[in-house]
């Protein structure tokens, strides 16, 4: 517990999360500490009378289709409809459909955070959990589709009792390595953002079991710019790898068609069309899941009309793409002069016996989303539904049509044949909507579903670009008003405390006080806020976090370590002729090497962070403070310890409280 | 509100975290290490209704592999004797060799009923994968290279994995297995062993198999995939 205080109100009151803002405190001027109540609240008061019903139903449909992969598991794959020569249909349709819509959350929360998006903070969570269940449902496909799903580990280049190796210039284990690097990735980065706000959910904690949950979570995050400067460079380091990471991931499904030679997949333009295409068919889905949350919960204030506006432009952009690719495969088919090419689009797919499925992708993936050229339509729930769905629908039939119109009606005409789905691939399908509903239901109860600390940094930023325009920048703004504080007493029962802490009253008054304690040549010292203040890295005289040498220590080892994985057993251990190529023939070990040295590059830069924000520390002396709760919230704190040379019981509290700094206090050990 | 945690947190999540990752450490070295078919198959030695002994029979008294397992020079299975072949020597109106004996009543079962004797099978290689004895034994693999020393065994033991990296061992380098024909069904037999032997020629031999023949057993999967 900390020493006595001043006689101040604000420090000893207790900290309550549902008490209002202080009027007239310029932290509450922020709006930080309404979004936290609203955020975090949802984690902590009951959830709505739907919630519990919903739950269920989701959870019995996905154990319906879970139901069902057992029956397949016990019977036997005849109990699909997949048949030669449709070898592949509603199982990696669905594959290709669930990652697809994966690619939303990666690409607003690593993609348009490098393009510096603001917009993306209130959605980037949501979207982000959206990816991780989104590629759960994904996997289970692949998973189903190989047959004897126990013996899914022979994908793995591991030494085995059976001396097999896969193949390595095969686009299918591409796909495993992408599928799972992107798994990877996606839970490391949706973990690193969710840190700050595991602290808020400890601080805020009202039973010691939530504080424990929340607490071992949050590894003892405590907002110190000592920690934030390694956090924001981690952040970006991560968004950097999952960038071209997501673009790899979807070019990577596309090769599995685009490498083989079947008319209608063998075609280069697949990956840039399938990113599009999976981009269009995640937003989708992002507006129909949020659409609904942000009703039910009242977070119109945070995830704005502005927020969806801009998801349906993308939405409106990537349909755009899509149709551009798809008047593309037909102008191909039909200058390629391939009689094939030209076959299966004109004779199968336009027309023929895929003609309703493909006229029902072209409405609803390039057409529906015309309609958000309309002001009308981009402002309008239903119209946003409206058009969500229909690309929904319409990038599943996509799938459908390019995977079973090509095997349908391959070259030789002999070997035709048809598809229809049972009921029990049915089942598995509806299964996992159910699986993804109840992930995401589960994650709406448990987690903050809108990332605080993002938006807080994101608001503060905001605030600033907006006194800039105004004309008002920081150094005409007028001086803040420094409140004379009583002098700090001295520890009483004679031990030596840990170090002194003080508030302020927002990240610029923070700023102000570090770069005074820089310049008084203080060395062990930390600001502590609830999002990394702009500009605090000089303030505090830090050089730039060094993290990104490990990340490229990570990235080279994967690298490396891809290429021997691969070139070992292809050239030495298990050599194997695929397709007339050299066994050593490299390019074929190129998007193993990348996906690699992405998936290592992302585990060292957890590492680093780790190591270099010294966590997980879940014990620190400033836990101790009760009032230092607030930094996880809208707090701002300046602690000096007393270990620091320049340290003095008398004038470093003054010097605190000269600058700016409320409620100075001793911290014990 | 006191703390959430005390000092010893640290201490504690290290440990787990430590503990958890030992326990890692161990799952996948016993999977390794007891999930493959060298620990689970090896070493199994079931009862057999008649304790019969191979040591007895192909090794002291010498009797060919061949003499009981008739087919395993034509046909891919290398059949389990029938009835009438035991009989052949210990029935009381054939052979009459210890036809009364007490360990030979199942046989004498056999004869009764008509019903086979329940020989429980040591060695099976799974239902996907094709295995064919005539082949092997023709091209020179003796029985002792997948069943062992059987002429030593009282009871019959499974010696080697017969897992498929074992299967692929020899089908790479099947000059260090290979042996005359005439000597597949001499257990005993080693290129040492022969009064001709001749290390250089021995060496000689090897490198002409392996070079100038260019012997190659298949190592494609639908080898044994069919």
């Amino acid at each position: 517990m900390s020493a006595p205080l001043t006689t101040d109100r604000a420090a000893t009151a207790p900290v309550d999360a549902d008490r209002p803002p202080t009027p007239g405190s310029p932290a509450s001027g922020s709006g930080d500490r309404d979004l936290t109540n609203t955020v975090a609240g949802i984690t902590e008061r009951k959830m709505p009378r739907w919630w519990l019903p919903a739950l269920l139903l989701s959870a019995s449909v996905a154990g319906i289709g879970f139901l069902a992969i057992g029956y397949l598991a016990i019977t036997g794959v005849g109990v699909w409809g997949l048949n030669q020569p449709v070898g592949w249909a509603w199982d990696i349709t669905n594959f290709v459909f669930w990652i697809g819509i994966g690619h939303a959350g990666t690409l607003i929360s690593a993609i348009l955070f490098l393009f510096r998006q603001r917009w993306r903070t209130p959605i980037n969570r949501a979207a982000e959990a959206m990816t991780l269940f989104a590629v759960t449902c994904a996997g289970l496909f692949p998973l189903i589709h190989v047959g004897r799903m126990w013996r899914i580990y022979f994908v793995a280049p591991v030494p085995n009792h059976l001396a097999v190796w896969p193949n390595f210039k095969s686009p299918l284990l591409w796909d495993v390595f992408a599928v799972t690097t992107y798994a990877i990735v996606s839970i490391l980065f949706f973990y690193v953002g969710l840190l700050p706000d595991f602290a808020t959910l400890r601080d805020r904690a009202k039973t010691r079991i939530r504080g424990w949950i929340y607490g071992v979570l949050a590894l003892g995050w405590r907002g110190g710019q000592r920690q934030w400067r390694h956090y924001e460079m981690a952040y970006l380091l991560l968004a950097g790898l999952a960038t071209p990471l997501v673009l790899s991931v979807h070019s990577i499904v596309s090769f599995d068609f685009a490498v083989s030679q079947i008319p209608g997949w063998h075609t280069t333009i697949f990956p840039p069309y399938f990113v599009a295409g999976a981009v269009l068919g995640g937003f989708a889905m992002v507006l129909i899941m949020l659409l609904p949350v942000r009703k039910a919960f009242r977070l119109e204030q945070i995830i704005t009309p502005r927020v969806l506006d801009n998801m349906c432009k993308i939405i409106l952009a990537t349909g755009s793409i899509v149709g551009f690719a798809y008047a593309i495969e037909l102008f191909m088919a039909w200058y390629s002069g391939n009689p094939f090419e030209a076959f299966t689009f004109f004779n199968v797919r336009v027309t023929g016996p895929f003609a309703g499925a493909f006229a029902l992708m072209v409405v609803c993936n390039v057409v529906a989303p015309q309609l958000f050229w309309f002001k009308r339509f981009r402002r309008s729930t239903k119209g946003m539904l409206l058009v969500a769905v229909l690309v929904t629908i319409g990038m599943w039939f996509e799938r459908f049509v390019i995977i079973v119109s090509s095997l349908a009606r391959d070259a030789l005409p002999s070997s035709w044949g048809d598809f229809a789905p049972t009921w029990v691939e049915v089942l598995t399908f509806a299964g996992t909507f159910g699986l993804f509903l109840t992930l995401y239901l589960l994650f709406m109860r448990f987690l903050p579903m809108i990332a605080m600390s993002e938006v807080k940094g994101a608001r503060a930023q905001d605030r600033h670009d907006a006194e800039h325009a105004s004309g008002h920048a920081h150094a005409t703004a007028p001086a803040p008003e420094i409140v004379p504080e009583p002098a700090l007493a001295a520890p009483t029962d004679g031990a030596t405390p840990w170090g002194v802490i003080a508030r302020y009253d927002d990240g610029d008054a923070l700023k102000r006080a570090a770069a005074t304690l820089r310049d008084a040549g203080y060395d062990k010292y930390d600001a502590h806020s609830p999002y990394p203040v702009h500009g605090m890295r000089r303030a505090m005289g830090q050089g730039r976090s060094p993290l990104g040498w490990w990340t490229l220590g990570g990235a080279a080892f994967g690298a490396l370590a891809g290429f021997l994985i691969q070139w070992y057993p292809s050239v030495v251990e298990y050599p194997l002729i695929v397709g007339g190529k050299a066994y050593d023939s490299w390019p074929a070990f190129v998007p193993i090497v990348f996906e690699l040295s992405i998936l290592f590059g992302a585990f060292a830069t957890i590492f680093g962070l780790f190591k270099l924000s010294r966590q997980p520390q879940l014990y620190h002396p400033t836990h101790g403070h009760d009032p230092f709760r607030r930094v996880t919230d809208d707090g701002f704190f300046l602690v000096v310890e007393t270990e620091d040379a320049r340290f003095d019981a008398e004038r470093t509290p003054r010097l605190l409280a000269r600058s700016g700094g409320r409620d100075v206090a001793w911290v014990e050990v | 509100m006191t703390r959430l945690f005390s000092r010893r947190a640290d201490h504690r999540f290290k440990a787990v975290g430590i503990t958890l990752a030992v326990v890692g450490l161990f799952v996948v070295t016993g999977v390794t290490y007891y999930a493959t078919p060298a620990y689970t198959r090896v070493g199994y030695e079931p009862t057999q209704p008649i304790a019969f002994s191979h040591k007895l029979h192909a090794g002291d008294l010498a009797i060919s592999c061949t003499h009981c397992h008739t087919n395993v020079e034509s046909s891919p299975h290398a059949n389990v004797p029938d009835t009438q072949t035991c009989l052949s020597c210990h029935g009381a109106s054939w052979g009459n060799i210890k036809s009364a004996a007490a360990s030979l009543e199942p046989l004498r079962e056999a004869e009764r009923t008509g019903k086979p004797l329940d020989w429980v099978r040591v060695h099976k290689v799974p239902d996907y994968a094709y295995f064919n004895h005539a082949v092997h034994v023709a091209r020179g693999v003796s029985c002792v290279e997948c069943h062992g020393p059987v002429n030593e065994m009282e009871i019959v033991r499974h010696e080697e994995p017969l897992s498929m990296a074992w299967c692929l061992d020899c089908h790479r380098e099947p000059w260090e297995k290979l042996r005359p024909a005439d000597k597949v069904f001499d257990l005993d037999w080693s290129p040492e062993s022969d009064p001709h032997f001749d290390a250089k020629a021995q060496a000689e031999l090897r490198r002409f198999l392996k070079e100038d023949v260019g012997i190659k057993p298949p190592q494609d999967c639908s080898a044994c995939h069919r």
